[in-house]
């Protein structure tokens, strides 16, 4: 067992991982190739250790899950590894364990994700691994059915665990009511049990395929022979049959609204604060960046110094701004003891008041602009970091000026642009709130923040 | 979703992961650019070791106490890692706040660690920083202070964490019990995060006596890995750190946990929980120096890393009685736990659920493991060694670790070859020899219908 300082900053690394580009710190060179089937390779030769990486998108994902079967995505996904090619599911994990490799099938909302790492000497097999999964996966019912059933099984677990976990899925799903990012990418306990092998199969044929594929292969590698494998592996690889899922964008909302989510005999609430917030191509990004630093992004950043640091009522809060295609959320979230929930909450509210009333000083926005640029080189060091980054530079059609240039417009924001970015947050009369807790305890200091909707932990789904 | 509890055990139990000094002079692994590493030991005692790599333009700045839970008795539990969150919060020159203010607006940012046996301390920073961050840590070494009311506050703070990551987390609450069971001498008992009185009771001289015993130059070691030269490093300690006075050393720990003569079973209830958990902990008899270190890993890796590991098979895939299985060992100063879990699924049958896992790790026992899986564990391990080796936190991270725990950084590059002359043979002996009923400390963590009264202060 041990103590760490500070844990918030790595529950919310997404949110830090678009707050990113140093002057001079630059993606490497690296070339890409198109394939016939239009698949896209992007590779990246870089020597530091023996080692090759590789990140593969397969466009599509969880916003393509049928309605009310969230997580198809999410359970192909896993499915792909549980026998391929020549292999049961068996021996395709030996052969990923055997070489010490690392190969992790995943879904976001916007693509199937494909994570792996091996020694140099072993590319050839990674890659060979990567397409049986991708292209000739064995789809075994009794695999499924274990799989289906240890992700519902899964939930139930991660609810007797950390809530600090778990905020995050209620939030979107409250925030994002009826929109399609407020469904569960991993679906939820009562969306999975409706899953079948055979909507598993309609998903593979209709969103994936050779013209949604991106593969990113960075580390040590000779991409000659990487080039030639994945054209042969991929190259065949037919198109999707069935259209990208399209998504509107939410708007912001007006008033508030509160989740209360019932967890008998917690002694500690986890609240969320929230609403529509920035996307991806947002313009006023490294403006909005430096406010969300100062704001709620760092240790001494306002949210943490008036909760934690000075009046000791929790063991951290932040704020977070995740950049997806479309906007998505922009939120406070902390935790306390049962009986500070009301302490907290208006403390909360009264520092998000102060961003908007008095904005950021001179000093302070300094600072953040030096945290920016000083915290992004290691963000950046890796053949993994550098894989994942340049792949979904590609998903997102986003040149490497996105990256490359971006710390330039955080030197070069005025402060006129970030007191306008502060806009991103909402106003405190505005917010969709979510609180874990002892219901019993906080519904009357809850209903304080308007009208609650109430629902229990071990309800068998993220939102009532 | 990992546990919080479980990842930061691993974190900070195994990444001391370190070569044993006994191998036959296995060779080094040659890691490019560790011939430029060079250390030295201030006269005061403090001993620094400097890796530079440009390959970004920042740095990182480790200092590893020699001091954790483990120098703790009843009454301070827990003061090794509240002592971490005031090392943050003012000296006779800063005022509370000010270090982190500072460093921040220099582009760094920090966190720390408190373990069983170490307190870790982390900068990592843009390089143009670098005396910035001598000045600030030099000056927290020299000057540490503590504000009564920033002592009171910090109390609030570190209850939180404990709420989060122990009482509202069912695996943590359950480890807590067993490590407290499992050792009926040694101060390993000790929850690191302390027990909830002595959080609400330790004093400012408890703070200021463990201050002066503990936070000595020459109870410490100073790791900085990134972009610096060694000569820069070495005369900015000269001008920051080397006035700081040597003390005496330390009280050592000289309690030895007593062989355990038979299985000690505890239960824990939970009335907000959906979800049995079982678990063993093994007294493994086996600390980060020792020469069965790299074996004890290995026989964890094969019955745990990976889809294809034993308990994954058996107990998730086979069985199904368990969401998910795993184990991993503790080394540290003194011989730690070797910990195996199930958690299960609600309503999972946990007798059938030992039952299995009984099976399991007898036949690693009986019958050992075979060639591939020894080939398999030690290519996951050659990995993991060059994973750590391809960032400058990983590199400080390795030459610490290997330093406190063998006094020698240079062994962090003996861990591929140690991990090669491990034979089939001696992880079958290591396994027969923990993994016995007589040696562990069983734990269930039984979801009960109505709601526990989680009452705080208990």
């Amino acid at each position: 067992m041990s103590g760490l300082r500070f844990v918030f900053a790595a529950l919310a690394a997404f949110a830090f991982g678009s707050a990113t580009a140093a002057a001079d710190i630059k993606l490497p060179d690296y070339q890409a190739v198109r394939l016939d089937n239009g698949a896209t390779l992007l590779l990246t030769p870089r020597k530091d250790v023996p080692m090759v990486a590789a990140t593969v998108l397969v466009r599509g994902g969880a916003l393509a899950d049928p309605a009310g079967k969230e997580g198809t995505a999410g359970l192909l996904a896993e499915m792909l590894s549980k026998g391929a090619g020549s292999r049961d599911a068996l021996a395709f994990a030996q052969a990923v364990d055997g070489a010490g490799g690392n190969l992790d099938f995943g879904s976001s909302s916007e693509a199937l994700t494909a994570n792996a790492q091996f020694l140099s000497k072993d590319t050839g097999l990674m890659l060979s691994l990567l397409a049986d999964a991708l292209l000739r996966p064995a789809m075994a019912p009794a695999e499924f059915d274990k799989l289906r059933k240890r992700a519902i099984d899964g939930i139930a677990s991660a609810k007797d665990s950390d809530p600090r976990r778990l905020i995050g899925l209620y939030a979107s799903g409250w925030l994002f009511r009826g929109h399609p990012y407020g469904r569960p990418a991993g679906g939820d306990e009562t969306s999975l049990a409706t899953v079948t092998l055979d909507d598993l199969q309609a998903f593979r044929r209709q969103q994936m395929g050779g013209d949604r594929l991106i593969i990113s292969i960075a580390g040590d590698f000779d991409p000659a022979a990487v080039t030639a494998q994945v054209r042969q592996a991929f190259g065949g690889w037919a198109k999707a049959e069935g259209a990208l899922p399209q998504v509107a964008a939410k708007a912001r909302e007006s008033g508030r609204r509160v989740l209360l989510v019932d967890k008998p005999g917690a002694t500690q609430t986890y609240f969320s604060l929230g609403n529509v917030g920035s996307q991806r191509s947002d313009p006023a990004r490294a403006a909005q960046d430096l406010v969300q630093t100062a704001f709620g992004g760092r240790f001494t950043s306002m949210l943490n110094t008036e909760l934690r640091v000075k009046s000791g009522l929790t063991y951290g809060a932040s704020a977070q701004l995740p950049r997806p295609r479309h906007p998505g959320a922009a939120q406070i979230t902390s935790f306390t003891k049962t009986d500070s929930t009301k302490a907290a909450i208006d403390l909360a509210i009264a520092t998000l008041d102060r961003l908007h009333k008095d904005g950021l000083d001179a000093a302070t926005l300094q600072s953040a602009r030096n945290y920016i640029a000083g915290q992004f080189a290691p963000s950046m060091e890796t053949a993994p970091q550098l894989a994942s980054a340049i792949a979904w530079l590609a998903l997102y059609g986003d040149g490497r000026d996105y990256i490359d240039g971006y710390l330039g417009q955080v030197a070069a924001a005025t402060p006129a642009q970030v007191a306008e970015a502060r806009a991103v947050f909402p106003a405190s009369g505005d917010l969709v709130i979510v609180a874990i807790g002892d219901a019993a305890k906080i519904r009357t200091v809850m209903q304080g923040y308007g009208p609650v909707t109430e629902m229990k932990l071990t309800d068998p789904r993220f939102s009532p | 979703m990992r546990l919080l509890s479980i990842a930061c055990a691993l974190a900070l139990g195994t990444a001391a992961s370190a070569a044993p000094a006994a191998t036959p002079a296995p060779a080094a692994a040659a890691v490019p650019g560790s011939e430029a590493i060079a250390s030295k030991t201030l006269a005061n005692g403090l001993k620094i070791i400097v890796w530079p790599d440009h390959d970004i333009p920042n740095a990182n700045y480790y200092t590893f106490y020699k001091v954790g839970s483990r120098n703790e008795r009843a009454g301070i539990t827990g003061l090794a890692h509240f002592f971490e969150h005031m090392m943050f919060n003012g000296t006779t020159r800063r005022a509370p706040g000010e270090f982190d203010r500072t460093m921040e607006a220099a582009g760094g940012s920090n966190n720390a660690s408190t373990s069983n046996d170490l307190t870790i301390y982390t900068d990592w920073f843009p390089s143009s920083a670098l005396e910035a961050i001598f000045d600030l840590e030099g000056d927290r070494m020299a000057n540490l202070s503590f504000d009564p009311k920033v002592v009171e506050s910090e109390r609030g703070v570190v209850y939180s964490e404990r709420r989060s990551s122990v009482d509202n987390d069912s695996m943590g609450t359950l480890m807590e019990q067993m490590q407290a069971t499992a050792y009926v001498a040694h101060p390993y008992q000790i929850p690191t995060i302390g027990w909830p009185s002595d959080i609400e009771r330790w004093k400012t001289e408890d703070l200021k006596q463990f201050f002066k015993t503990y936070y000595a130059p020459n109870n410490a070691v100073l790791v900085v890995a990134g972009d610096v030269e060694p000569a820069q490093v070495f005369a900015l300690a000269d001008r920051y750190l080397a006035a700081l006075p040597r003390q005496p050393e330390p009280t050592p720990v000289t309690t030895v946990e007593p062989e355990q003569l038979g299985e000690r079973r505890i239960t824990v209830e939970r009335g907000d929980a959906q979800s049995p958990i079982l678990a063993y902990a093994f007294h493994s008899g086996i600390g980060a120096g020792s020469k069965d270190y790299p074996a004890l890993e290995l026989l964890t890796t094969i019955l745990a890393q990976g889809q294809s590991s034993r308990l994954h098979q058996r107990l998730v895939e086979r069985e199904q009685v368990a969401v998910d299985a795993g184990a991993f060992a503790e080394a540290g100063f003194d011989p730690g736990l070797l910990w195996v879990y199930a958690m299960l699924p609600p309503g999972g049958d946990l007798a059938k659920a030992e039952a299995l896992l009984d099976e399991e790790l007898a036949k690693i026992a009986r019958d050992g493991v075979t060639a591939a899986e020894l080939d398999k564990a030690r290519n996951l391990k050659l990995s993991a060694f060059w994973r750590g080796m391809a960032t400058i936190n990983g590199k400080a991270r390795a030459l610490g670790t290997a330093e406190v725990f063998e006094g020698d950084y240079r062994k962090a590059f003996d861990e591929p070859a140690a991990f090669e002359a491990v034979t089939a043979a001696q992880v079958q002996a290591l396994a027969a020899r923990i993994l016995r009923r007589q040696n562990r400390t069983t734990g269930l963590l039984q979801p009960v219908a109505a709601p526990a009264a989680n009452k705080e202060g208990v």
